[in-house]
């Protein structure tokens, strides 16, 4: 195949060129409710060529057929020389490299038979079946994939990558008359068989829940103190701040470069937000970008100030800085963008009881149930959340949804729990192409004057 | 060998789906063409139903037909247990899902529309930065069963998507849009200069004080409506007990102005075709007629769970198996001109975008959406551009009393037809 790869490379007309092959295979199994909703495994084996021709633009051929990658080649070749561009792409000079990176998973899941992931699956959705005779509707989703995945450009580069990800994910749908509330849990991680075993305790806490959230009240809605859990914190700091932070959006828009310029305080001195995609362990992990540029870490706000941002080789020329190691795809249907890997708020020094502390009265948010944000406005759903009285969670309330602008709300953050933690629930990223595994992290935050919707 | 005859030989019953598709793209970033794409998608999808179960398995890789054969019928010896058939040949409307016009559209010409599109929107507001997105595709389908089914079908998909930012200071506008059609439509601009327009009126801004008051949904706004219904006419929510219409079929849920369709039937439309993707015809199927629920949509399997016929509802992308989704999904006109429902309302909201659209617990009708684009009406007129606002409520209670829906329905989001909605009193929360 590298032969073929190279040959294909060399044939190319363009200034640039770059070849990313994949193939890979994938088990699902679904429960849903009593019913085993899907047991199967896909192959899929596709690949993309990228070419850049610097008086056109990006050329772009994907195909699921590998054979005739010459002629993928041309044709990426003449679309690029499609596109008309009076300002030249550049790209940011990044050092050839030629790597074979492969994982040994303890538990390797391609050895595993479909009866023993269904086996799995199943026990853990008979737990949440049998939780409570509330619970009218569970999902238990077992899924595994391994791929491999060829990179190579014109300017020498060659890594090979194995791919490995194992999620389980788990829902549970308590009713009580209309009233119908959801919960759920999961976990994912580029590991073997072992790290989906011995989750039944998420299922025990998905179907309790959903089952608690029956009697939760509505929050009243109004302006408050928030104190919001690492999960949520770090969903809301990938969804309103990271992607601000992505070169793509403000590289040619010199509003944006004006809202994001370097030096501009976001927040008080005791936050701290980085991205690095080279953290063993985490989703959003690989030794080297699909650009071939090596991750590593990127502060993006420093002591409350903006310090970096995030970039793909076509936006680092553009800005004149350096490639960060972001340019990422979702597979081989699409080019990369510029993207987040791990990102989090660094941990502070309060504990979880001082931040608590002196609120009279506040809200606890947890965990994100989705969250949209255009900009400076954000909007995110807790999954369940609690009352604070007098510096005490009290009782349990649903439907919160955080709404506000990010400035003032970063701005708000006065209190930095010491609790840090990766969340290891599967976080995706959907940005332009779709699901990409990404990592979110923080500590507890408190932040003042969050407007909460509700009744 | 031939593959029916192979999973014959182990299984009760078979189907092979095939997928073809090429598409090409050209995309604009910042109102400068950047990139073109050629796209070719290939993949075989094949489910059997071996001992009263069901299996499924796909593959991008044509050629590995022997391992899909060994995956279809190992998901089918651990696959769940359901009584469905796979259907034997049925006739189908005749259905335009091709265009030639389209399939053929020169890159240049696809260049040019983009331009076009981007000419338009920096004439009302020149400082925006404008994403065009340009995707012509012909897919072609192909469902064959043990059943006799043997039907293929070509559709030529055409979709332009736009987006807008405009950025002044730490005030930010952006707006979405996307059309699509599978025969070519002259008109492809009238989305275009709809978001114009409110590009337009949003230039002025204005504020208002929160609480209860007349709220009138735009198309796309109405969506906010709209989801949670989408979500509950699924009959795989039904079947599964989470939709708040279960065992309601025949009873009046809204009020009488609201009837709903699903309308694969209709020629040209984004989501048209003559059959689905399990070989079931398409048709024409009401959901909620002038305010009592009619139907739920099903597909093969959750039918068969359900002890109901599939109402050809079977969605499927190549590497999952079938499921239950709406195709063009339409909320019937009204009977009263826009002009007059904005002159009749004193102080009112107009809700043009909402965000977190699909967030929280939406299958229980419940939303609270904060708004990226809302206009406030004061003495029947459109004053200005309203932020800070968001809305909450429960569609359930909300479409039991609406004060009126309009003549005029738009096409949105490729595959909604919707008309403008106003409810006449309603809570909206407002920062100070």
């Amino acid at each position: 195949m590298r032969d073929k790869i190279q040959a294909a490379l060399r044939s190319s007309k363009a200034d640039y060129t770059e070849i990313r092959l994949q193939e890979g295979e994938a088990t699902t199994i679904v429960y849903r409710g009593k019913d085993l909703e899907t047991a199967s495994a896909v192959i899929d084996v596709g690949g993309i060529v990228r070419c850049l021709c610097r008086g056109g633009g990006w050329g772009v051929s994907t195909f699921n057929d590998r054979d005739d990658l010459l002629t993928k080649v041309e044709q990426a070749c003449q679309s690029a020389q499609v596109v008309q561009s009076e300002e030249p792409i550049e790209l940011a000079p990044i050092p050839v490299s030629e790597a074979r990176i492969t994982v040994a998973l303890k538990h390797d899941f391609r050895g595993i038979s479909m009866a023993e992931k269904k086996a799995l699956s199943e026990e853990y959705n008979n737990i949440l079946l049998r939780r409570s005779n509330k619970i009218v509707d569970t999902t238990a989703i077992y899924q595994d994939a391994f791929s491999r995945v060829v990179f190579a450009n014109s300017e020498g580069t060659f890594i090979e990558e194995e791919r490995p990800m194992i999620t389980v994910y788990l829902i549970a749908v308590a009713r009580d008359g209309d009233n119908v509330q959801t919960a759920s849990e999961s976990v994912s991680g580029q590991a073997g068989f072992d790290f989906a075993q011995g989750r039944h305790e998420l299922a025990q806490a998905a179907a309790q829940r959903a089952v608690n959230l029956l009697s939760a009240e509505t929050v009243v809605g109004g302006q408050y103190t928030v104190v919001v859990n690492p999960r949520l914190a770090g969903v809301f700091v990938h969804e309103a701040f990271g992607h601000l932070s992505e070169s793509d959006f403000v590289y040619e828009n010199p509003r944006a470069q004006e809202m994001m310029s370097m030096g501009r305080r976001f927040g008080r001195d005791l936050l701290t937000v980085f991205d690095d995609g080279s953290l063993p362990g985490l989703r959003g992990t690989h030794k080297y970008d699909d650009e071939g540029t090596l991750t590593g870490r990127s502060d993006l706000i420093k002591d409350g100030i903006l310090v970096g941002r995030l970039h793909s080789r076509e936006t680092a020329a553009k800005m004149g800085e350096k490639p960060t190691g972001n340019a990422r795809a979702t597979g081989y249907r699409y080019a990369p963008i510029v993207r987040m890997t791990n990102t989090a708020i660094e941990g502070g020094t309060t504990s979880f009881e001082d931040i608590l502390g002196e609120i009279k009265l506040g809200v606890y948010a947890c965990d994100a149930y989705g969250g949209q944000t255009e900009l400076e406005s954000f909007s995110f759903s807790s999954a369940y959340a609690y009352m604070i009285r007098d510096g005490q969670v009290a009782e349990m309330v649903r439907d919160v949804i955080l709404a506000g602008n990010l400035f003032t709300t970063l701005m708000n953050i006065d209190a930095i729990g010491s609790d840090f933690e990766w969340s290891h629930s599967g976080g995706r990223c959907g940005k332009g192409q779709g699901g990409l595994p990404v990592t979110f992290g923080a500590p507890h935050i408190r932040i003042q004057k969050v407007v909460i919707g509700g009744k | 060998m031939d593959i029916l005859k192979q999973l014959l030989s182990e299984a009760d019953q078979a189907e092979i789906v095939h997928v073809h598709g090429e598409s090409t793209t050209v995309g604009f970033e910042a109102n400068r063409l950047k990139r073109s794409q050629v796209e070719e998608t290939t993949g075989i999808a094949l489910r059997v139903v071996k001992d009263g179960r069901l299996g499924f398995a796909a593959s991008s890789d044509e050629t590995a037909t022997e391992r899909l054969v060994t995956n279809v019928l190992e998901s089918a010896t651990y696959g769940d247990e359901v009584r469905l058939a796979f259907p034997a040949p049925q006739s189908a409307p005749k259905v335009t899902t091709f265009d030639p016009v389209i399939s053929e559209l020169s890159i240049p010409r696809m260049v040019k529309i983009g331009q076009e599109i981007i000419e338009l929107i920096l004439e009302v507001e020149a400082d925006a930065q404008v994403n065009v997105d340009l995707t012509r595709g012909v897919d072609h389908l192909s469902i064959t069963n043990q059943a006799g089914t043997e039907v293929s079908f070509d559709r030529s998909p055409l979709s332009v998507s736009f987006d807008i930012s405009r950025i002044k200071g730490d005030d930010v506008l952006m707006m979405f849009g996307v059309v699509g059609m599978t025969v070519w439509d002259e008109d492809y601009l009238a989305p275009v200069r709809r978001l114009c327009a409110q590009l337009e009126l949003a230039k002025q801004s204005t504020s208002i004080q929160s609480g209860r008051m007349p709220v009138l949904f735009a198309p796309t706004g109405a969506l906010v409506l709209g989801l949670p219904l989408m979500l509950g006419l699924n009959g795989k929510n039904v079947y599964r007990g989470i939709s708040p219409m279960a065992r309601k079929l025949g009873q009046r849920l809204f009020d009488d102005k609201i009837t709903v369709v699903d309308d694969p039937t209709l020629d040209g439309k984004f989501s048209s075709a003559s059959y689905d993707d399990e070989g079931v015809p398409h048709r024409r199927n009401v959901l909620v007629e002038r305010g009592v629920l009619k139907s739920f949509i099903y597909g093969l399997k959750t039918a068969a769970q359900s002890g109901v016929e599939s109402t050809g509802n079977g969605s499927r992308s190549l590497f999952s198996p079938p499921s239950p989704s709406p195709t063009n999904l339409i909320f019937e006109a009204g009977e009263t001109p826009l002009a007059d429902m904005i002159a009749g309302i004193d102080q009112g909201l107009l809700v043009q975008n909402a965000l977190g659209l699909g967030q929280g617990n939406v299958i229980s009708g419940a939303f609270s959406n904060s708004l990226s684009l809302a206009y406030k009406i004061e003495k029947g007129e459109i004053v200005g551009r309203v932020k800070d606002v968001s809305i909450s409520g429960n569609v359930y209670d909300l479409l039991q009393q609406v004060a009126a829906v309009s003549r005029e329905t738009e096409w949105v989001y490729s595959s909604f037809r919707l008309p403008y909605v106003l409810l006449s009193d309603m809570n909206v929360i407002a920062k100070e």
